[in-house]
């Protein structure tokens, strides 16, 4: 017998000693391996719990407690509408990372000539594969998401379904919708076609009329008093880059929230 | 609080003084099951424990925790909620299919929108040529009119029948006062009422929102309009009110009628005690 306690953390000793097949042992040897260094027993445990709490035995719903099934399902393609506004948003994004590999935001001058993002989209349009198509499931997908996030307002609205516990999704649906239309706003602006930039005319003086910061608002948004190619550039990085970010996010929350606080459904 | 003796913690021992509200019931177990994080010895710390390791705020922090918890036990146990016998239906694959099924029906239907009428673009951009007509895209038309609420601007005798701000200062900020009044409804707004027979006032301020939006949409492009501007500018305000009355007259009517299906629906099922 040795003085040496027998490790009973050998995991290697245990594993000889149980009759593995090859690929539990190879399983088991990274598995061993990463869970030394991350300890992802811990992780594992906690999403194992996740699993469990999901699939709970929940409650009777109100709809289910009082019989109002064929009132609520008569109603339901309206309840579908925050889904389909994150679907629509889900084919943009897909179908616009398409376009941003064929996409350049460069405008040369605003003064009749063709400019770099003009003729990049003559190119997506006209001599890509499926160049067209894409720009046209883009732009459907936008349009149709906002009338989806209009509708889903007014939705909410009228079944009193911001009522108290959710006032705070009211808000931040509040903020979706501006920070979708600006979504919007931008991606118009992209083509850099006559309405782009008469659009863009309009951005800037709206904001050249806020009292106080007007000019500075113009100077940081629009890169200037007039659409310029520092328009653009700025309109592209809020469309694929900003907003994407902040947007994203915000309807993750948005939707955790509804998720925790559960549908308010009519009765 | 003496059941969970633990001997070489000095600081547990000073508050027992306090919770005197449930020494004489049964204890109730107001500590939810573990966090999932294991600590080192093994023994998660109760609510009950770490409020008597704590200070100020953090402890009055845990004294609500166990308030909280403990409300939803009472109402747990008050509830005559039937809970299901049987666990809601599997995730996969009644779930999946069926959201798969809305989902690629949707998708489908954004395809073909895309294919049967693909979007056109125009000539580039041209400082200096002004087109006829400058619209933003549809979704953006009723703010687009907000900025043509000129005459609304109200100018100050005081002033010399000056104007107190720029007309498009006006406009900015009548959109910022459409956003804040959509923001602060269901602060205004509370209670359990859910239909619009319910609260025929608030239906009728929504309707009024929704006439409002497109009329000044159509404002926005009056110049495309065959309709004389200072007539469409009054319909702009008018119409509105009219759609708000006729909801409200309408929803009125109907109340009485709905409230009572309602509430005998309500109490078949649950007679009153």
């Amino acid at each position: 017998m040795s003085l040496e306690r027998p490790d009973d953390h050998d995991h290697d000793a245990w594993m000889e000693k149980r009759d593995f097949s090859r690929v539990e042992r190879m399983y088991l040897t990274v598995l061993i391996w990463f869970d030394k260094r991350l300890r992802i027993v811990d992780y594992l445990e906690i999403l194992e719990g996740l699993y469990y709490k999901v699939n709970m035995q929940m409650p009777k719903s109100h709809t289910e407690q009082y019989g109002l099934d064929n009132k609520f399902w008569y109603w339901y393609p309206l309840y579908a509408l925050g889904s389909f506004s994150t679907l629509a948003y889900i084919v943009a994004a897909i179908s616009g990372a398409l376009l941003g590999f064929y996409y350049s935001p460069g405008a040369l001058g605003a003064s009749g000539d063709p400019t770099i993002a003009y003729e990049s989209l003559t190119f997506i349009m006209t001599d890509l594969n499926f160049g067209f198509m894409l720009r046209s499931i883009h732009r459907w997908a936008a349009q149709v998401m906002v009338a989806a996030v209009f509708l889903h307002m007014l939705r909410v609205y009228f079944t009193g379904a911001y009522k108290e516990p959710r006032e705070l999704n009211w808000l931040l649906g509040i903020v979706l919708i501006s920070l979708t239309l600006l979504f919007g706003y931008s991606g118009y602006l992209l083509p850099w076609d006559q309405l782009a930039f008469w659009a863009g005319q309009i951005g800037v003086e709206m904001s050249l009329s806020i009292p106080l910061i007007g000019e500075w608002v113009a100077q940081l948004i629009f890169g200037g008093f007039t659409p310029n190619p520092a328009t653009l550039q700025r309109m592209y990085i809020l469309h694929v880059f900003f907003l994407p970010f902040v947007v994203t996010t915000l309807i993750a929350v948005h939707i955790a929230i509804v998720w925790m606080q559960g549908i308010a459904e009519p009765h | 609080m003496t059941e969970h003796d633990s001997p070489d913690d000095g600081v547990s021992e000073q508050p027992t003084d306090e919770d005197p509200v449930r020494t004489d019931e049964t204890p109730v177990r107001t500590d939810g099951g573990e966090t999932g994080i294991v600590p080192p010895d093994d023994e998660t710390p109760t609510w009950s424990e770490r409020k008597e390791r704590r200070q100020g705020l953090a402890r009055t922090t845990y004294e609500y925790f166990e308030r909280s918890r403990r409300e939803d036990q009472d109402l747990r146990e008050e509830s005559d909620y039937v809970e299901r016998d049987v666990l809601g239906f599997p995730t996969w694959p009644h779930e999946v299919v069926r959201n798969l099924a809305l989902t690629s029906f949707f998708v489908g239907m954004l395809v073909f929108l895309a294919a049967a009428l693909p979007p056109h673009i125009g000539a580039p951009a041209n400082s200096g040529v002004t087109p006829p007509t400058i619209l933003p895209d549809w979704y953006l038309y009723w703010s687009f009119g907000l900025l043509k609420l000129g005459p609304l601007n109200p100018d100050l005798a005081l002033l010399g029948d000056q104007k107190l701000m720029a007309d498009r200062t006006f406009g900015v900020l009548a959109n910022l006062v459409v956003v804040g009044a959509i923001a602060v409804v269901p602060f205004i707004n509370k209670g359990s009422a859910r239909r619009p027979v319910e609260q025929p006032f608030w239906a009728a301020v929504g309707v009024f929102g929704v006439i409002l939006s497109v009329t000044l949409a159509a404002l926005s492009i009056k110049n495309l309009l065959p309709l004389d501007s200072h007539l469409l500018f009054d319909l702009t305000f008018l119409l509105p009110f009219v759609g708000a009355f006729i909801t409200y007259a309408a929803l009125k009517s109907m109340r009485e009628g709905y409230m009572f299906e309602l509430n005998r629906r309500y109490y078949r099922l649950r007679p009153p005690k």
